[in-house]
């Protein structure tokens, strides 16, 4: 059985998964996207009526004008939008002594997931990101013989207040493999 | 008595490491200073090449290079708008009290300072050029900086010469307007620790080798000057499109074995080739302060050097030699400056320089400034706008349509993205370091 803990901040949700048992137990860190219900509403709505009205005219008029054209590559651009299949989690999986499986879930249930050997990573670090528009924490792991970092959350951007404790988490699992390796 | 409020304070400029320069230094060591002093200071600036994101320096200096490209002259391309989320974004998850924004020519400060005013934050604005007021360019700079200063809360300026012309070039009222002026870190510019020897007398000229600089200036001044002393010998340091004149020159006179030239400088050989020399020469066609002089006479140079712009208020009268900027004027000074050798004494002279001019001692003025500015009132966007109808006949109700459209962004930034989702950032506890080996640490942590 597992122990679940959950932070809701904005759109994320954070949810801790401790194994109870042995120190190896799985240690599972989720992110999950909180998807807002009426925003999907409200672009059912509006791509609803961007469709409608030039189909009405197609059938009354019998041609169609560029203002409506314009409005059914609008139409299709939302649909689009709508219908791409977005990340509905991102998940962290500490096996000690092990490795870190790191998976990204999307909204039609595909499941990508990446296993790094604990041998290989050197060290978890919290960054700032800086991008022309905006700043953003990141959590990455420092991967022996690699010169880029590798971002645990590829897709979303959780808080700090998430990231913080996942890090920690990672950086106790690091040292547990260290101490493994120096026994052995 | 209360003690003395702690600001958080904002530096934005174009102009910052890895780049090397005057308003860059000033950056650095005017952070330092007011990070010393208590207050947390965060330096924006574009991108170097791959040196971009968040980095730390000396003392904790928080340092966003935010990925923009500089697109000529190392400044990024003005947007008007573009900036305003990542300035935004920084100004809210740092805490900011104050923003400092620092050099005309910078695009990213003039934004900066923009997007505060809308945002309702104190701004500073330090100058630290001169310009003229007839060519194109200076026409069009004048009319930038006066929609930046329009509205600015208290400007700085580096001399009084410095202070006339920003007055006269942007409206601003002159009691909003301080002179502060820049200062050296004497610990990096000390005197040889031997005199030299006055058998052969070595004046150095460390410069860009431009026209602003005076290289023109130098190629008529150099041999007349080896043709009057013949123990005289020049080092020249220092790159630009003026370089070749100067190598013209001196195979046109023969002058090989007397003057060297050393191609560019890099800033922390300075000194090394400074202490080198007996007269600091400096040939300058307009100069709003400048810190060669500072830096040669830290290290117990005499100078001679034009007199233009912010130089005359720089040095007492016993250590430089000022002239006109003619070839004639400028062969006589260096004469005079010869003569006056014998009476030079270095280690009195860096030891002068140490009192006089000092990082500490700016940084407490540039305080003052800050107090002052945070006092002053917030009027609401009516009044401001007022301000910037004065700029012009066509650009005052330009600049007020450029303030509209910016206030209306920020209020759908604040709807899209409110401040309370935006992160504030926890202050890093820097450990103290007991061997220091400057005022401001040791600078090797930093990989310029």
């Amino acid at each position: 059985m597992a122990e679940a803990l959950a932070i809701a901040v904005g759109k994320y949700t954070y949810v801790h998964e401790v194994g109870k048992g042995p120190p190896e137990a799985i240690d599972a860190h989720h992110i999950v996207v909180r998807r807002s219900r009426e925003k999907g509403v409200n672009l059912c709505l509006f791509t609803l009526l961007l469709f409608v009205y030039p189909t009405f005219l197609l059938f009354r008029q019998g041609k169609l004008d560029t203002l409506h054209i314009w409005s059914l590559v609008i139409m299709a651009l939302l649909m689009r939008l709508f219908l791409k299949k977005p990340v509905k989690k991102e998940s962290v999986l500490i096996l000690p002594a092990f490795g870190v499986q790191l998976e990204t879930q999307y909204g039609s249930g595909k499941t990508v997931r990446q296993f790094v050997p604990i041998s290989r990573i050197l060290k978890p670090v919290l960054t700032e990101c800086v991008t022309p528009v905006t700043c953003y924490w990141s959590l990455s792991l420092i991967i022996r013989g690699e010169e880029e970092l590798m971002l645990v959350f590829k897709e979303l951007r959780p808080p700090v207040k998430m990231l913080a404790p996942i890090w920690k988490a990672l950086c106790a699992a690091i040292e547990c493999g260290e101490c493994t390796e120096t026994i052995t | 008595m209360g003690e003395p409020e702690k600001h958080r304070i904002l530096m934005v400029s174009d102009f910052f490491y890895p780049n090397f320069g005057g308003v860059e230094n000033h950056i650095y060591y005017l952070s330092q200073c007011l990070i010393k002093e208590g207050h947390k200071v965060v330096v924006m600036t574009h991108a170097y090449q791959n040196r971009s994101g968040v980095r730390y320096m000396t003392n904790g200096l928080k340092v966003y290079y935010v990925p923009w490209k500089p697109f000529l002259m190392q400044n990024t391309l003005p947007t008007f708008f573009g900036t305003l989320p990542i300035t935004r974004t920084i100004l809210i998850r740092e805490k900011i009290s104050l923003v400092h924004g620092h050099q005309a020519f910078s695009t990213l400060c003039h934004e900066a300072l923009m997007h505060a005013r809308t945002m309702g934050y104190k701004v500073v604005f330090t100058d630290h050029s001169l310009y003229g007021f007839s060519d194109v360019g200076s026409i069009h700079m004048n009319k930038v900086l006066q929609f930046t200063l329009a509205d600015v809360t208290q400007a700085i300026c580096v001399s009084h010469t410095s202070k006339e012309n920003t007055v006269l070039r942007s409206g601003l009222p002159p009691e909003k307007v301080y002179v502060i002026p820049n200062a050296v870190d004497t610990a990096m510019f000390t005197p040889a620790p031997e005199r030299l020897s006055r058998d052969e007398i070595v004046i150095v000229v460390i410069s860009r080798l431009v026209y602003r600089k005076g290289a023109d200036l130098l190629v008529e001044v150099i041999p007349e000057v080896c043709r009057l002393h013949p123990n005289v010998r020049f080092i020249v340091g220092g790159d630009g499109p003026k370089r070749v004149r100067l190598e013209e020159m001196r195979e046109k006179h023969s002058l090989q074995d007397r003057v060297d030239m050393l191609g560019a400088v890099p800033h922390a050989k300075v000194r090394s080739v400074l202490i080198t020399g007996h007269i600091f020469l400096n040939s300058s066609l307009t100069e709003a302060f400048c810190i060669a002089i500072l830096e040669a006479a830290s290290c117990g140079l005499l100078t001679v050097s034009t007199r233009v712009g912010g130089v005359p208020e720089v040095l007492p009268d016993d250590m430089v030699v000022l002239a006109a900027p003619d070839p004639t004027t400028m062969v006589h000074a260096i004469t005079r400056a010869i003569y006056m050798l014998p009476q030079i004494d270095p280690q009195d002279m860096h030891n002068r320089m140490k009192k006089l001019y000092s990082w500490p001692d700016v940084a407490r003025r540039t305080e003052i400034v800050y107090n002052r500015a945070l006092k002053c009132s917030n009027p609401p966007l009516l009044d401001r706008l007022s301000r910037y109808l004065t700029c012009g006949t066509w650009a005052g109700k330009i600049f007020c349509i450029v303030m509209i459209v910016n206030f209306l962004l920020w209020r759908l930034l604040q709807l899209w993205k409110p401040d309370k989702d935006i992160e504030v950032v926890p202050d890093i506890q820097v450990p103290k370091f007991q061997h220091e080996e400057t005022p401001f640490g040791s600078r090797k942590e930093e990989s310029f």
